[in-house]
């Protein structure tokens, strides 16, 4: 199981090596980026969030020098955006929907990559191997590409980021269409770039589960422009505010204690509607009615009292959760306006 | 967030380039290489290749062996077609080079690298063009016992190699143009097949519109077309280089205006999207493209037969033409040679004069002869003779059909205006016996038909063994 851990052995002291200021971008009409400005330093894993159509795949085809913007700038490890040439010599991607030489091996590809940035064969082949240990792929180096599972394919794309020992990568939807240990494995390996490397990492994700458990920082993007930005800790907190005041709470107990608990939670003050939650094993869901002076302290009281109740009541508490304290509920606030 | 003026350089050990390192074009031509002739389509393709010339060289010594087509005649044949359908490969190839790595998926992460996007073409159009060679390679043993042992197989070589480069250069920059302007393999596929049946279309026009003011004009700019046109009389016709060069010019024109735009318009702007990214030359291309196919089938029609050049005949008295043969024998294929003299007996001089051959065969059961198969020199023309003053002209003609034909000459005085007319004088016949000539037959031509197909397939085992055995065959884990 992948731990958000990453934060402690990542300093603020990082130098940032990669800084966008202003970056627009239009289609036609529709403008597509407002006005995107925000940084990364090194060694730590940016999470870049956002609806379908906020910007995000814009942003990433920028800042790789696919596309121009029509104006602002960035900088990667100190190279202007004006010089595209060098930025990709520092530079490593993992495209959504990339595609692989199906009649090249694996060890084949990261050679034949190795050379394009500059390396002599001899060297290319040796940082291949090292590549395919490093991303678990050293026992199928000499298998056809095209034999690859999906999850083996994604090790190997990251490989291929990785082979000019980037100062940043992109990784885009980089766990898309795994299963949940392939997603797991793969996010322990972002995670090693970074650490190990002391790699830039720029992770785009629908599953926000996986930015919150492997992101140090997070930018949110709607509607071309960015709704919430900094480490995963201070946007919950910051958002969660706002939503807590209006918003509920689920605790679980024994499915032979859901009366009780019922019982003992509907005599509450400032508790209203609790109600099973769907077809959800020992689940209930319960309203808070808003402390009168708005203040976030009485709503952490309130949480407390909840929790003494119940054990005051010998009911055992098997799970508690705040409805959004959570990313994804900052998430779904933050972009609401998007999706109404 | 830190302002971006205050930005560190961070220079975590990036890798410096390697001054041992190849060039970029070498790493990507052999990349392509490896995928168009390991991978296996070029492979294939040239054994389809191989099995067609095979069926055609069958055909051909079956009508050899009827003594239809002549040595010259069938190496020129077997050259044109083997060029044409090796310039289809061609173009095939160049229309998958850039669409269909974005339709793999696989030419973003080409273009995240650090490499010079004309290096990127370079490779590509290189390993494009590594097709013709093979083809061309193919064809020679083909052309070589069509030919039977006639010196037309040297000339052959030479000027199909030379006249093969430079289309092959061509049609593998069309193809490769239309796929960086396609955002999808099909639609690179689909306009290059159009404009290899553009290209096609004069070639296939009726003899008359051919040989018209616009026909000869539309041959003339249609590389292939002019290409045919050249190797066809400087080949089958005798006619020296000096008189038909002209017609390589549109073709060295394709080679150079398609490498020019490749490396100079479209490598500069390769990008993962179709086309460039200007939109003033993007909204211009269409109607471009447009404007340009429009009129090259408005310069076909123009070429109809209904324009095509008609004569009319007229008047002309006092002048003689005499021949200085009566029979012969020979065989099919061989040549015959003979001299006319036209004399002016006028106290005037004469008009411009025209001697044509004519060539008939004596079987009524036969087939009817067309002179222009049997000699490059159908027609001469004299400007004027000075009363009294005689001329000679010198005639070949290669026998084609076995049997018994009559070659006779006759003499036409130009008419001095549209509305007066002349009167054709004819000169003796040569009475021509004409046996088959029968060392080629479909039985000697065989070793090759299946020789280069079984050749094919060998190397084409020998490749897929060898690839085999340098990767793990192992399944997905």
């Amino acid at each position: 199981m992948i731990n958000n851990n990453h934060n402690a052995v990542t300093s603020n002291s990082q130098p940032e090596i990669l800084v966008a200021e202003g970056l627009k971008k239009s289609y036609g009409p529709r403008r597509a980026l407002k006005g995107l400005t925000f940084s990364l330093k090194a060694g730590r894993i940016l999470g870049f969030l956002g609806p379908n159509g906020a910007g995000k795949t814009t942003s990433i085809r920028i800042l790789t020098t696919m596309m121009e913007p029509e104006a602002g700038h960035f900088m990667i490890d100190g190279i202007s955006s004006e010089y595209p040439e060098q930025i990709r010599r520092r530079i490593g991607v993992l495209p959504e929907n990339l595609g692989f030489p199906r009649q090249m091996t694996g060890l084949e590809y990261l050679i034949y990559y190795g050379q394009l940035y500059g390396r002599t064969a001899s060297e290319a082949k040796a940082n291949a191997l090292t590549l395919l240990e490093d991303v678990g792929l050293q026992q199928r180096g000499k298998s056809l590409i095209g034999s690859y599972s999906h999850g083996m394919r994604q090790r190997i794309g990251i490989a291929r980021a990785l082979v000019n020992d980037p100062v940043v990568v992109f990784l885009d939807e980089p766990t898309l269409g795994l299963d949940p240990r392939g997603q797991a494995e793969l996010l322990e390996l972002v995670q090693r770039i970074a650490r190990e490397r002391n790699t830039g990492v720029v992770l785009c994700s629908h599953l926000l589960s996986e930015i919150e458990n492997v992101c140090d920082d997070v930018v949110i993007l709607n509607l071309g422009q960015i709704v919430a930005r900094g480490s995963v800790a201070e946007v919950v907190g910051r958002v969660q505010q706002n939503i807590i005041l209006r918003n509920a709470l689920r605790v679980q107990v024994p499915s032979e204690s859901v009366a009780e608990a019922r019982q003992v939670l509907e005599a509450m003050p400032n508790i209203t509607g609790v109600m099973p939650v769907g077809e959800l094993e020992g689940w209930l869901r319960m309203e808070l009615v808003p402390p009168n002076d708005g203040d976030l302290a009485t709503a952490h009281q309130l949480n407390n009292k909840i929790l003494s109740a119940l054990i005051k009541a010998k009911i055992p508490i098997l799970g508690f959760e705040v409805e959004g304290g959570r990313l994804q509920d900052v998430f779904l606030h933050l972009t609401e306006e998007s999706i109404k | 967030m830190s302002d971006i003026q205050t930005v560190q350089k961070v220079s975590v050990s990036k890798i410096k380039v390697s001054e041992k390192a190849s060039p970029t074009w070498w790493l990507v031509f052999k990349r392509e290489m490896a995928d168009l002739w390991v991978g296996g389509k070029a492979l294939n393709l040239m054994l389809i290749y191989s099995v067609v010339l095979g069926v055609m060289v069958y055909i051909y010594s079956f009508n050899s062996e009827l003594s239809l087509i002549p040595p010259k005649e069938a190496t020129y044949e077997m050259l044109k077609n083997a060029m044409s359908i090796s310039l289809f490969i061609g173009l095939i190839i160049g229309a998958d080079a850039l669409s269909g790595e974005r339709d793999r998926g696989t030419l973003e992460s080409l273009l995240l690298t650090p490499t010079n996007r004309r290096q990127i073409m370079a490779g590509k159009f290189l390993a494009g063009l590594s097709q013709w060679p093979a083809a061309f390679l193919i064809a020679l043993p083909f052309m070589k016992v069509l030919s039977q042992g006639d010196a037309v197989l040297g000339p052959a070589i030479f000027w199909g190699a030379v006249t093969g480069t430079m289309l092959a250069v061509g049609y593998t920059g069309v193809g490769m143009f239309v796929s960086f302007w396609s955002a999808s393999n099909k639609t690179s596929y689909f306009i290059s097949l159009g404009i290899y049946i553009l290209f096609l279309v004069p070639a296939q026009l009726p003899g008359r519109a051919q040989t018209g003011a616009a026909g000869q004009f539309l041959q003339w700019v249609n590389p292939l077309a002019a290409v045919n046109h050249f190797l066809s009389k400087h080949l089958v016709n005798y006619r020296p280089f000096s008189e038909y060069w002209t017609w390589l010019e549109s073709p060295v024109v394709f080679a150079l205006l398609m490498v020019i735009l490749l490396f100079f318009y479209a490598a500069p702007g390769l990008r993962i999207e179709a086309g460039r990214k200007s939109r003033l030359l993007a909204k211009l291309a269409r109607p471009a493209a447009f404007l340009m196919i429009a009129g090259l089938i408005v310069a076909s029609l123009v070429a109809s037969p209904a324009l095509a050049y008609q004569a009319k005949q007229t008047s002309g008295e006092n002048l003689q033409i005499s021949i200085d043969a009566d029979v012969s024998e020979v065989k099919t294929g061989d040549t015959v040679e003979f001299n006319t003299t036209v004399t002016n007996g006028d106290a005037e001089a004469s008009p411009p004069l025209i001697v044509a051959m004519n060539i008939i065969n004596l079987d009524a059961k036969g087939d009817v002869v067309d002179p222009e198969d049997w000699s490059p020199q159908r027609t001469q023309y004299i400007e004027s003779l000075a009363p009294g003053q005689s001329a000679n002209l010198h005639w070949i003609i290669n026998t084609i059909l076995d049997g018994d034909s009559m070659v006779y000459m006759v003499l036409i005085p130009a008419p001095a205006s549209k509305e007066s007319t002349s009167q054709a004088i004819a000169t003796s016949g040569i009475h021509l016996t004409v046996t088959p000539f029968t060392r080629l037959n479909p039985q000697g031509v065989l070793p090759y038909v299946i020789g280069a197909p079984v050749l094919l397939l060998a190397i084409i085992y020998f490749v897929y063994r060898r690839r085999n055995q340098q990767i793990d065959m192992g399944g997905s884990s």
